[in-house]
């Protein structure tokens, strides 16, 4: 498929008129939604901290990118589990209404792989900054 | 005959049978996302006042998103593109913050 049909295929109007199969259980369309919202409230708090970190941790000494270097990352990484939380409720709405099995979320992968890289990076600023 | 507990059900607790149960917490998550938005909302105030009011005022739109998956009275039900405004929402607070922590003054310290 190409990009241009994946996305469009994301929009609320196409994922409204997804006639195929039939309207799961409610609760399971509840539960859909609490994970996407969970996801969201995640994306906020990736936002909020690396905004804390840029804003209101002192700086490092000999590292004067340190801050950035530690909040924009975070601050991406948030807007990024935002879009992959609605790409993939779109993805487990279609696969619950085609009774078909849940694909596997990617978010997790996404969200450990860059805390872990974001908590080595900060691990090099402060040994940096400590040798000064 | 019917289906072992577990199969093919949401979960197994006896609370997760009832979807008035699970409408209820669908309501509290929506009204937990409202207060993250005014969390960020009060965080970005301490750096920029404006933008800080801009998202804080998010947070009563997000909890109302939250009322129309309720479907209350007199309520659009406005189905997918509840969750597509939300998501929108956090792009722009996300870009909001990007810009607020590249060009903004910052309070060195403050967590000192």
């Amino acid at each position: 498929m190409s990009w241009s049909r994946r996305l469009a295929a994301l929009l609320p109007r196409t994922v409204a008129e997804d006639s195929g199969g039939t309207e799961p259980d409610a609760r399971f369309t509840f539960a859909n939604e609490r994970t996407f919202l969970a996801w969201s409230r995640t994306a906020l708090a990736l936002v909020v901290a690396g905004l804390a970190i840029v804003q209101l941790l002192p700086p490092f000494p000999g590292v004067p990118v340190g801050r950035h270097l530690l909040g924009l990352p975070l601050i991406a990484l948030g807007a990024v589990l935002a879009v992959t939380a609605y790409t993939e409720w779109v993805r487990n709405q279609h696969a619950l209404r085609r009774g078909e099995p849940m694909p596997r979320s990617v978010l997790p992968w996404i969200l450990s792989a860059t805390v872990t890289l974001i908590a080595i990076i900060a691990a090099v600023v402060l040994l940096i900054s400590a040798a000064r | 005959m019917t289906d072992p507990p577990g199969q093919g059900q949401p979960g197994d607790g006896p609370e997760e049978s009832d979807a008035g149960l699970a409408r209820e917490r669908t309501a509290l998550a929506w009204t937990r996302t409202a207060i993250s938005f005014g969390a960020v909302g009060g965080a970005v105030l301490k750096a920029n006042v404006v933008t800080g009011l801009i998202i804080l005022a998010m947070a009563p739109f997000v909890w109302q998103l939250g009322r129309v998956s309720r479907g209350r009275e007199g309520l659009p039900a406005l189905g997918p593109a509840r969750l597509f405004l939300i998501t929108v929402s956090i792009i722009v607070v996300a870009l909001i913050c990007l810009a607020v922590a590249i060009f903004g003054k910052s309070a060195p310290g403050a967590l000192r």
